[in-house]
C-alpha cells in the first residue's frame, strides 16, 4: 500500500497527512456509530421519567464502544513487526438493574458482545449458535430473584463457594440457594466451558485451526450452618465432567474430556474479640481422560458420584488461617498446602504441589503518623518429587512504610524482597529485591495549591541457569507536578521519567515527559487532554520514539445519563534497534506504526 | 575372510533361535516416556511387538504379559499380578500392543510410597526406571520372551509469576511506559531452553478478572528472549485516562522446543500458568495518600 512510501523524519515523529486523512475516515466512521447511540439513551430517558412504575428500580444500563486502527510502514512486511493488540471493533453492552416488585427483589446482570474475541479459550471463525453465544466467558446473563430467604439463580453466575471448591469461573446454568434460619442450602447446575468443534489447521486458506473443547458441565453443591458475622461451617460438593457427545469434531489428545469432583469442608468464625479463623479442608477425584478404561486401581471408585478409570487420582489439599484485628493493628498468618494430584475444575489453574506459610500485619506507630504494612512468607514446591529430587524453596517478604510527617510531607517507602531456589533440579535460582522511596510534598496559598512528588525505584534481579550467573539492575525515576487551582477549571500535571535496565545484551534506556490536563468549562462537563512523548533506546542502537495523545470528555448528560469519550492517537517509530533494510521486502526509512482508539460509552443510572 | 565368518556365525545363531523360539518380543519405549502413566497408550511412547512363529512342534497362541517396574537402584517397585493378568491369543506374525498394555497399570501392584504417589497424582517421581516385560504361558509358570527397557521420567512444574504480584497496584504514570514481568523459571529445565509467552488482558467494564483472562484478546503475546524469566513491555496506552480499565490480568505460557504447550493437570490451560491481577493508580489523583486501614486477611 501507499504506506510503504511513508518516511519518518530522524529528529522528529511527523503526524503525516497520511494519517491525517486515514484517523478523520477513522473517527468519522466511529462517530456515525455513536450519534446512532445517543438518540436511543436519550429517548430511554424521557421515557423512563415519565412512566413511573407501581415498582422500584435501581442500578444501571450501558453501552460501550471500542474501535481501533492500526497503520504500519512498511506493511506487510516479514517479520510482521508489529501486530494489532486489539479487535478493531468492540461493542459491550451491560444491563444490571435491580427491580423490586412486593417481596421479590430481582437483580439483573446482563454484560455482552455479539463479537468473539476469546484467545485463551477456543474461538472459532463461523457464526457462534445461540448456544455457544449464551455459554460463552465473554458474556454473562444472569437474574437471580431472591424472595425471603429464598434465591434462585438463573444464567450466567460467578459463585464462589470457597477457596479450594469453585470460584473462578461464570457458569451458566439455574440453581436454588436456601437460608432457612441457620441453615444454608445451595444447588447450581450448569455449563463452565462451551462446546466448541475441533478445526484441524490449513494452509490455503492460512489458518491455525481450532484446538476445540468439549462442554463442561458443572454441578455444585453447599450445605452450612451460618450465623451472619458469627460462623459459617458446611461442606462444599463441585462434581465436573466433559459431555464428549456435545462436540461433533472432537478436540485431539492430549486436549481429552475429563471429570472431577471436590469435596471440601469450610469453616469460618469471627469472634467477639476480633479474631478470625478460617478452616477448609478439601478432597478432589479427578479422571484426566475419560476415555482410558475404567479400573477401581490405582483409585477406587467414589460411589455415588464417580466411577474411575485407570487416570483417575485422587488428593487433599488443606488451607488453614487465623488474624486478629485491632484497633489500630491487625496480624495474621495463612497456611496453604495443596497436594500434586489435587485440582478443581472451579480453579482450573490453581498451581498445586505446594506448601506455604505466610504472616503478615499492619500497625500504625509513631503518633498513627506512620502507618506499616509487612509481610513475609515461604513456599515449598515439588512437593511429590515429581519433577526433580528436592523441593523448590521461595521466599517473599514485603514492607511497605507510609510516614505522614506534616501537612506538607509525606513518604512512602517499600521494600520487596523474592528468591527462588531449585536445587539439584536445574541449578535454576533467582532472587530479586526491589526498593523503592516515594516522597510527596504539598504546599498552598489562598489561589493554588501545588504537589510534587519524586519517586525512585531500584531492582536488582540476579538469575542462574544452568550455573550462569545474570546480573540484571533496574532504575527508576519520577518527578510529578501537579498545580491545582482554587479559582479556575483547569487542573495540570506534569512529569518526567527515567528508566534504566542493566543486563547482559540489553541496556535499555527510555526518558519520558508526560503532560495532562483537565478543564471543566461547564458544571457537568469535563474535558481531559493527555500528551506524552518518549524515547527509548537499547544500548548500542538509536532511539525509539514514541507520541501519544489523549483527549475526551466526560459529560454528565442529566442526572441519570454519563457519557465517556476519548480518542488516542500513538504513534511510534523504531531506530536502528529495527533497520527497514531487516524487512523482507527492505524498507528504506524507519520502520513505524501508528495506532488509534476511541472508547466511548453511555451510562444510564435507573 | 574374518568378517564374512562372523557374519556367517551370527546368522547361525539368528537361525537356531528362530526354530526354537516360537515368540520374540520387541519392546520400542520411547526413553522419555509421557509422565502420566495412564497417557501411555498414546503412540508417542512406543509400542510393544510380539512377533509369533508357528511350528511344526508346538503352537500355544494363549500368553501373559509380566511387568515389573525397577527404580534406579535397581529395588522393584511395581510387579503386575501374574494370577490376574489378561490372556492374549497371538496371531501368526507380527502381534502390535501400546506400551500401556507392556505396563498392565490396572494390574500392577506398586510398593508402598509409589502406590500413594501414583493414586494421588499418576505420576512416579522424576527419575530412571526400568521395564521388564516377560511373555509367560498362559498359565504364568513359563518365560516365553523376556525384555528390559530403561526410561526416564519428568514432570514439569509451570512458572509462578512473581512481579507484578497478584493484587499489585502500579503507578500510571510509570505502567503507561514500562511494566516489568517476572516469574520462576520452568521446574526442572527442559534439555531445550522452553519459550515463555507474556499475555497481559485488559479487564473490560462488568467484567471479572477471570472472564476478562478466558474470553479477551490479549493486549500483549509477546516472547520473553528465550530462557529467559523476565519481560520488560512498553505499553504506551492511555492509563492515566478515566475510559482506562485500572485492571489487567496476565499469565505466562510456556511452551517446548516444539512450540507445544507444556502439559498441565488440565490441558485446556495450554501451558499457561495460574494468573495474576495487578491495578493501575494515579498517583496525581490522590494528591497525598491517607492512613489507610487495608484489611490484610481476609
Amino acid at each position: 500500500m501507499a504506506l510503504r512510501n511513508i518516511k519518518f523524519h530522524q529528529n522528529s515523529i511527523e503526524i503525516n497527512v497520511f494519517y491525517f486523512r486515514r484517523g478523520i475516515v477513522f473517527w468519522m466512521n466511529h462517530l456515525s456509530k455513536i450519534a446512532l447511540f445517543t438518540p436511543l439513551f436519550l429517548t430511554f430517558e424521557s421515557t423512563a421519567q415519565k412512566n413511573k412504575k407501581p415498582f422500584t428500580i435501581g442500578g444501571d444500563m450501558g453501552i460501550w464502544y471500542e474501535g481501533y486502527g492500526l497503520d504500519k510502514a512498511p506493511s506487510p512486511a516479514i517479520p510482521d513487526f508489529y501486530r494489532a493488540r486489539r479487535p478493531y471493533n468492540l461493542l459491550r453492552y451491560s444491563f444490571n438493574p435491580t427491580i423490586a416488585v412486593g417481596k421479590w427483589n430481582i437483580p439483573l446482570n446482563f454484560n455482552f458482545s455479539p463479537t468473539q474475541t476469546n484467545f485463551t479459550t477456543p474461538s472459532f471463525g463461523g457464526k457462534q449458535s445461540v448456544w455457544q453465544f449464551l455459554t460463552n466467558p465473554m458474556n454473562s446473563f444472569g437474574i437471580r430473584p431472591k424472595i425471603g430467604t429464598t434465591e434462585i439463580p438463573l444464567g450466567t453466575q460467578f459463585l464462589k463457594y470457597s477457596d479450594l471448591s469453585t470460584g473462578d469461573l461464570g457458569i451458566f446454568g439455574y440453581g436454588v440457594n436456601l437460608a432457612p434460619g441457620k441453615f444454608r442450602i445451595k444447588l447450581f447446575k450448569g455449563v463452565s466451558q462451551r462446546p466448541v468443534n475441533y478445526l484441524a489447521p490449513t494452509i490455503i486458506p492460512l489458518s491455525d485451526g481450532v484446538i476445540g473443547s468439549y462442554q463442561r458441565n458443572q454441578w455444585m453443591g453447599q450445605l452450612g450452618l451460618e450465623k451472619e458475622g458469627k460462623y459459617f461451617t458446611g461442606f462444599n460438593f463441585v462434581k465436573s465432567i466433559d459431555k464428549r457427545n456435545s462436540v461433533s469434531s472432537a478436540p485431539l489428545s492430549p486436549l481429552d474430556p475429563q471429570e472431577n469432583m471436590v469435596v471440601s469442608f469450610l469453616t469460618k468464625v469471627t469472634t467477639d474479640k476480633g479474631w478470625n479463623y478460617d478452616v477448609e479442608l478439601g478432597q478432589n477425584f479427578y479422571t484426566r481422560n475419560l476415555n482410558t478404561p475404567l479400573s477401581s486401581s490405582p483409585v477406587e471408585d467414589f460411589k455415588p458420584f464417580m466411577n474411575s478409570h485407570i487416570s483417575t487420582n485422587k488428593d487433599n489439599a488443606v488451607m488453614l488461617g487465623i488474624a486478629k484485628k485491632g484497633k489500630d493493628w491487625e496480624a495474621g498468618a495463612k497456611f496453604n498446602y495443596y497436594g500434586a494430584g489435587y485440582y478443581t475444575a472451579g480453579y482450573p489453574f490453581m498451581n498445586n504441589d505446594r506448601l506455604e506459610y505466610l504472616a503478615n500485619t499492619r500497625f500504625n506507630a509513631w503518633k498513627k503518623k506512620m502507618n506499616i504494612v509487612a509481610s513475609i512468607g515461604q513456599r515449598f514446591g515439588n512437593l511429590s518429587r515429581i519433577s526433580g529430587p528436592s523441593p523448590t524453596k521461595q521466599i517473599i517478604a514485603n514492607v511497605n512504610v507510609f510516614t505522614q510527617f506534616n501537612e506538607r510531607l509525606s513518604m512512602n517507602m517499600s521494600f520487596n524482597n523474592f528468591g527462588f531456589n531449585s536445587p539439584n533440579l536445574s541449578g535454576y535460582r533467582s532472587v530479586s529485591d526491589e526498593i523503592s522511596i516515594n516522597p510527596v510534598y504539598n504546599w498552598s496559598n489562598s489561589t493554588m495549591s501545588h504537589l510534587i512528588s519524586a519517586t525512585y525505584t531500584w531492582s536488582k534481579y540476579d538469575e542462574t541457569i544452568l550455573n550462569v550467573l545474570t546480573n540484571n539492575n533496574t532504575q527508576t525515576a519520577l518527578i510529578l507536578y501537579v498545580p491545582t487551582f482554587f479559582n479556575k477549571k483547569i487542573c495540570p500535571d506534569f512529569s518526567l521519567m527515567w528508566f534504566k535496565n542493566s543486563a547482559p545484551l540489553v541496556n535499555l534506556t527510555l526518558l519520558s515527559t508526560t503532560s495532562g490536563m483537565t478543564w471543566e468549562p461547564a458544571p457537568k462537563i469535563k474535558l481531559k487532554g493527555q500528551l506524552q512523548y518518549n524515547l527509548s533506546s537499547v544500548a548500542p542502537f538509536t532511539s525509539n520514539k514514541n507520541l501519544l495523545a489523549t483527549s475526551g470528555f466526560d459529560w454528565n448528560i442529566s442526572k441519570k445519563l454519563t457519557w465517556q469519550f476519548s480518542m488516542t492517537a500513538n504513534l511510534y517509530r523504531f531506530g536502528t534497534e529495527l533497520p527497514g533494510s531487516s524487512l523482507t521486502p527492505a524498507y528504506l526509512g524507519s520502520p513505524g506504526y501508528s495506532e488509534s482508539t476511541l472508547r466511548t460509552g453511555f451510562q444510564y443510572k435507573f | 575372510m574374518k568378517k564374512y565368518r562372523l557374519l556367517l556365525t551370527v546368522m547361525m545363531f539368528l537361525g537356531v533361535q528362530v526354530v526354537q523360539a516360537q515368540i520374540t518380543l520387541n519392546l520400542a519405549l520411547n526413553n522419555r516416556p509421557q509422565p502420566w502413566l495412564s497417557d501411555w497408550a498414546n503412540p508417542v511412547n512406543g509400542q510393544m511387538i510380539i512377533t509369533y512363529m508357528l511350528s511344526p512342534a508346538l503352537n500355544d497362541p494363549f500368553v501373559k504379559l509380566k511387568t515389573t517396574l525397577l527404580d534406579e537402584r535397581g529395588s522393584i517397585v511395581g510387579i503386575s499380578n501374574i494370577n490376574s493378568a489378561r490372556i492374549y491369543t497371538l496371531r501368526a506374525g507380527v502381534n502390535q500392543f501400546s506400551i500401556a498394555d507392556a505396563l498392565q497399570l490396572q494390574n500392577l501392584v506398586l510398593q508402598g510410597n509409589v502406590q500413594d504417589l501414583i493414586q494421588r497424582t499418576g505420576r512416579l517421581t522424576a527419575g530412571q526406571y526400568q521395564l521388564t516385560v516377560e511373555v509367560m504361558n498362559s498359565q504364568g509358570d513359563v518365560v516365553r520372551a523376556r525384555q528390559n527397557r530403561t526410561f526416564f521420567i519428568t514432570s514439569y512444574q509451570l512458572p509462578i509469576l512473581m512481579q507484578p504480584a497478584s493484587g499489585s497496584t502500579l503507578d500510571a504514570h510509570l505502567a503507561q511506559n514500562i511494566i516489568i514481568f517476572r516469574w520462576t523459571n520452568i521446574i526442572p529445565s527442559p534439555l531445550e531452553l522452553p519459550q515463555y509467552r507474556v499475555q497481559v488482558f485488559e479487564i473490560l467494564p462488568g467484567q471479572t478478572p477471570m472472564q476478562a483472562f478466558r474470553s479477551n484478546r490479549p493486549l500483549l503475546d509477546e516472547p520473553a528472549t528465550k530462557g529467559t524469566t523476565q519481560f520488560i513491555w512498553r505499553p504506551n496506552l492511555p492509563m492515566l485516562d478515566s475510559t482506562a480499565n485500572k485492571q489487567f490480568i496476565w499469565t505466562v505460557q510456556t511452551l517446548d522446543a516444539k512450540e507445544f504447550p507444556i502439559p498441565g493437570m488440565d490441558m485446556n490451560t495450554q501451558g499457561r500458568s495460574e494468573p495474576a491481577i495487578f491495578s493501575i493508580m494515579n498517583q496525581a489523583g490522590i494528591k497525598g495518600k491517607k492512613m489507610e486501614n487495608v484489611d490484610l486477611i481476609k
